[in-house]
């Protein structure tokens, strides 16, 4: 192996967002530092103009056709890459909007906390480019790093400062994990990069491997069996760190878990994929039978978040081509429902200085706007027509029916049902219930910005959602051999 | 033109929705305003398709067809046939009537009337929806309205007091109490009704997917999987099920029915008639287009599964209407027997039943809508439905109790209503194959009669008592024209029901002769 790290021009151009992003936040710290006096709104919008400026960017590319490989293959930007840095930009510049009136009850380190939103994505968005182990560990902990200093942010708060340290033993601990495993997998295979495991044989060394780093992502994404910091870090933490934390790593690690699954193990296919139903099952119903008795609306989102990554994973159960578009599609409606619902649970939050439920009591009389926002973006997580939740989910049940695992199709039905009690539960706070206090909320353009855009895409994904589709198939063009659908009734 | 006008029925709503997002709650005149016309819109189109549609040619006419994923195989397809034209109609009737009949609404009017026209703009969509996808697509759409329209502008049943604990507080917000099977709120009402036929859509939902993958071509378009569609008998069994029992559960056939009366009696009047009126019909409607046309041979074998539950209904649906004391939930136990009828015409697989069937449905819609309007108008003019506490009406409303005999006769099958042309037909058409249904069907007749004439005493003849010596008559042209068109639609097609007769025929007479395997199917339109 050589040491020798050749980078020409064009290949930097290949770099251009990730550099760009840098060079921008490094821009706003110095503002921050330099311009003490002035409002922090004015930052944030600096901060949200960079990162639109990359997804401006990473659209260019997308349509540009840009594709390449840097560094002995440990950066790839390829299809897959490029849809999930658009999607962590996304969710990173709705989560920038958000903050902005939040950030304002800080009384410190109000600049640093855009300069920690943006590098955490920064760390995501290599992930997303991360073709070996070795990258995979590094972009990991890189984007994690910023996430541990952000739960913690609230310092006057025993919730948040629980919830930090919560977050950083368990991640830490998943660090050491995934360490762990990268370190058993190169031992029996004697490589890191993804497309070069591709023909190995199997051994238990090979497998308690990847069962480490199949357990460290899953402490990324959140699903049952390792889910257990989601509910209390998701409450403690500052709510759009919440919202962030909610679905760019998931997005991110769902990138990694896809290329790991459908290019390094591909011919243990038959294996992983009953390893995939069963999380799946667990995390869907599991998440959805305890979010019934959550009384906080962020434990609920959290809960709630538990088994739409389980439904996820019905699309990695599959394990095709189909499957990888699937998911693709749902982390997108998934994105513009739970960053929407995030943002109107800011919005009451801003104003009442409560999460509970109960206090949603009667909210459609106090803001119509953030009452229907709402309703939309729950129906949408639940999965009703026109919305876009339910177009994501009848993909990853048509990913899952062609390749008859009916199970886990009966089980996903079955989990609609029951989502559909609690979301409604809260449809009927805001709508039915009376408000105890009965003074209209006002709305900040900001976050009316984020809301409105999230109501943008969940619409526009549920009435129309042809060219995001075909995005996510061409995305995913190099998986087209993982696995051939199994013949109707073979 | 019949293609713009099928477009315009199913967007006017939709577009009526839009426009009153930006309508502010300050003009509530306004608001009613714009949905009225949007209704209006809907209605004249409807009539119109009813009108030019082709009797002769049959089939599915006026169709639209864009692509909607070239991936999935989803075309946004629509188009009626002769059963799906009255159904349009009359759920543009019933939208039309339901604006009127909730002009007094005060509460969140904008609201109200954006979550009245999805529901009946979804229900719409489902009858002229030629894709299975776009098929379930309206269908859990117009489920989901329901629930809003029944938790915020629906009233609670019998047992109010029950909703606080012998300590004082208040159990509406527990689980327990939402989930508690006995309950009387309309907050139990209305998710009871929305888990129910969600749970029943998911199971629809897995039949269509079974039906996608297990045909030849990978589509969701009716049109296509008619034809190509060739599933060995075990599959064809299962999906026939899967299809059958998850639409029927909004049917509503015993034993899926709990949930019927009690939405019902919870909803507001134009909600209930929306309700009983045209989102029952979406279950028989469903089976036929899916289960007939995509599974004849699994229908021709299964169909008497319904034969059987429909006895049920009828009798079951029948005694309990009689000895209900609260006027929505005779209206509602009345539709659910009723139902079966509907039910009993589609199993003999006839053509004269299952013709008679389709304009059962038709009928019905006008027959309970009006039903539901009046309950509602008592309601609201003496907070109760409790029908022994009533009484003496008619002597403050005249024109209401002169509307309700009508409505109770056409509701019975008296003749020169179109239900009594329906109800000769299913009768007529089942009794070869079900002599013993259709004793029991007429005999549910009787007991029809028994109870709406019952009711109708108990509401407006005997004595007035003093407590609801105020209450008013329908006097402003807003509350009557409802009725009016109503009773005028159900009059005109019960004396001339030959148009009517021949466009559900033109689409019934192919549809028996494939499932008797007597005829090949007919294609009128290119894959």
């Amino acid at each position: 192996m050589t040491f020798q790290l050749p980078l020409s021009g064009s290949d930097l151009l290949l770099l251009a967002p990730e550099i760009f992003l840098t060079i921008w936040l490094c821009v706003v710290l110095a503002v921050d530092v330099t311009c003490r006096h002035m409002d922090h709104a004015r930052l944030a919008y600096l901060s949200v103009g960079g990162v639109v400026a990359t997804l401006l960017l990473l659209i260019g590319f997308e349509y540009a056709g840009v594709r390449g490989a840097l560094l002995h293959d440990t950066f790839v930007l390829d299809g897959v890459a490029i849809f999930f840095k658009i999607f962590i930009v996304v969710a990173t510049a709705l989560v920038l909007l958000s903050s902005v009136d939040y950030v304002r009850s800080f009384r410190l380190f109000r600049g640093e906390y855009y300069v920690l939103i943006m590098m955490s994505a920064l760390g995501m968005m290599f992930m997303a480019s991360a073709q070996d182990l070795l990258s995979v560990f590094v972009t990991l902990e890189f984007s994690t790093f910023g996430f541990y200093v952000l739960v913690a942010y609230l310092r006057d708060d025993q919730k948040s400062g629980e919830a930090g340290l919560k977050f950083f033993i368990l991640g830490v601990f998943a660090a050491g994990l995934l360490a762990y495993g990268i370190s058993l997998v190169y031992g029996e295979t004697g490589t890191l990069v993804f497309s070069e495991m591709t023909s190995m044989p199997g051994s238990y060394g090979l497998a308690i491997g990847f069962i480490m780093i199949v357990a460290a992502l899953g402490f990324k994404i959140g699903v049952v069996p390792f889910h257990s910091w989601i509910p209390d870090t998701y409450q403690g933490a500052p709510t759009p760190v919440t919202a962030f934390l909610s679905i760019a790593p998931k997005g991110a690690a769902m990138a990694i878990l896809i290329r790991m699954f459908y290019v390094a193990l591909a011919t243990f296919r038959p294996v992983w994929v009953l390893l995939f139903v069963a999380i799946a099952i667990v995390s869907m119903t599991y998440g959805n039978i305890v979010a019934i008795a959550q009384k906080n609306i962020k434990r609920l989102l959290a809960y709630s978040g538990i088994a739409q990554i389980g439904n996820v994973m019905i699309g990695l159960a599959a394990g095709t081509k189909r499957g990888s578009d699937a998911i693709l599609f749902y982390l997108l409606t998934y994105l513009f429902a739970n960053l929407g619902a995030f943002a109107v649970v800011i919005g009451v939050g801003n104003r009442i200085k409560s999460d509970e439920i109960e206090d949603y009591n009667g909210l459609n009389r106090r803001s119509p706007f953030l009452a229907a926002a709402m309703l939309l973006f729950l129906l949408s997580l639940a999965g009703v027509p026109p919305l876009a939740g339910f177009i994501g989910k009848l993909y990853i049940f048509v990913a899952a029916i062609e390749q008859e695992l009916y199970l886990l199709l009966i089980v996903g039905l079955v989990n609609i049902v029951i989502s559909m009690y609690y979301y409604l539960v809260v449809v009927k706070k805001m709508y039915i219930n009376e408000p105890a206090d009965p003074t209209p909320l006002s709305v900040s353009a900001p976050l009316q910005t984020a809301i409105f855009v999230g109501i943008a895409g969940t619409l526009l994904l549920g009435l129309y959602p042809a060219p995001f589709i075909d995005w996510a198939v061409a995305a995913t063009l190099m998986f087209s051999n993982v696995a051939v659908p199994v013949a109707p009734g073979g | 033109m019949g293609e713009w006008a099928l477009r315009a029925t199913l967007f006017a709503p939709f577009l009526g929705v839009v426009v009153l997002l930006f309508v502010p709650n300050r003009h509530p005149l306004l608001v009613r305003a714009v949905a009225a016309v949007s209704a209006g819109i809907a209605l004249l189109a409807s009539l119109f398709l009813f009108l030019v549609y082709d009797a002769d040619r049959g089939g599915f006419q006026f169709i639209t067809r864009w692509v909607w994923s070239e991936e999935l195989g989803i075309a946004f397809h629509i188009g009626v046939d002769g059963i799906g034209t009255p159904l349009v109609f009359a759920s543009a009737i019933l939208l039309f009537a339901g604006v009127f009949i909730s002009w007094h609404i005060q509460d969140r009017t904008r609201e109200f009337y954006i979550f009245l026209l999805i529901l009946a703009a979804a229900t719409i969509g489902v009858f002229m929806s030629l894709d299975l996808f776009f098929l379930y697509f309206f269908y859990e759409m117009s489920v989901l309205p329901m629930y809003v329209l029944l938790g915020i502008w629906g009233s609670h049943t019998k047992g109010y007091l029950s909703m606080t604990d012998p300590e004082g507080r208040k159990r509406r917000d527990d689980v327990g109490f939402i989930l508690n099977f006995g309950a009387n709120s309309k907050e139990y009402a209305a998710m009871k009704l929305t888990l129910f036929l969600s749970a029943g859509a998911v199971c629809a939902l897995l039949g269509i997917l079974l039906i996608y993958h297990f045909s030849p071509v990978k589509t969701f378009d009716i049109l296509v999987l008619r034809e190509v569609a060739a599933y060995d008998d075990t599959v064809a069994t299962i999906i026939w099920l899967l299809v059958f029992f998850g639409f029927a559960s909004i049917a509503p056939i015993w034993p899926l029915h709990s949930w019927s009366p009690v939405g019902h009696a919870a909803a507001p009047a134009a909600t209930s008639m929306l309700h009983a009126g045209v989102l029952m019909k979406l279950g028989h409607f469903s089976i036929i287009r899916v289960a007939y046309e995509i599974l004849p041979a699994a229908t021709r074998e299964l169909m008497p599964i319904a034969a059987v539950l429909c006895v049920f209904s009828i009798i079951y649906g029948g005694f309990v209407a009689y000895f209900a004391k609260d006027t929505k939930y005779v209206i509602g136990y009345s539709s659910s027997s009723h139902m079966g009828y509907v039910f009993l015409g589609m199993a003999a697989l006839d053509y004269i039943s299952l013709t008679g069937a389709v304009i059962y449905m038709f009928a019905h819609a006008l027959a309970t809508g009006m039903l539901f309007a009046m309950a509602g108008w008592v309601y609201d003019q003496t907070h109760t439905r409790d029908i022994p506490s009533l009484g003496g009406l008619v002597r403050n409303m005249p024109f209401v109790a002169g509307a309700f005999v009508i409505a109770c006769m056409a509701s019975v099958g008296m003749p020169g209503t179109v239900n009594f042309i329906a109800e000769i037909m299913i009768i007529v058409g089942s009794w070869e194959r079900y002599p013993f249904q259709v004793v029991v069907a007429v005999l549910g007749i009787v007991l029809t009669m028994a109870y709406l004439f019952k009711m109708m005493r108990g509401l407006f003849y005997g004595r007035l008592s003093p407590d609801y010596a105020q209450a008013r008559d329908m006097v402003r042209w807003v509350d009557r024209l409802p009725l009016l068109v109503m009773i005028g639609c159900s009059i005109f097609f019960g004396i001339f029901p030959m148009h009517f007769y021949h466009i559900v025929r033109s689409t019934v007479v192919p549809m028996v002769d494939r499932i008797h395997q007597l005829a090949p199917l007919v294609t009128q339109y290119p894959a």
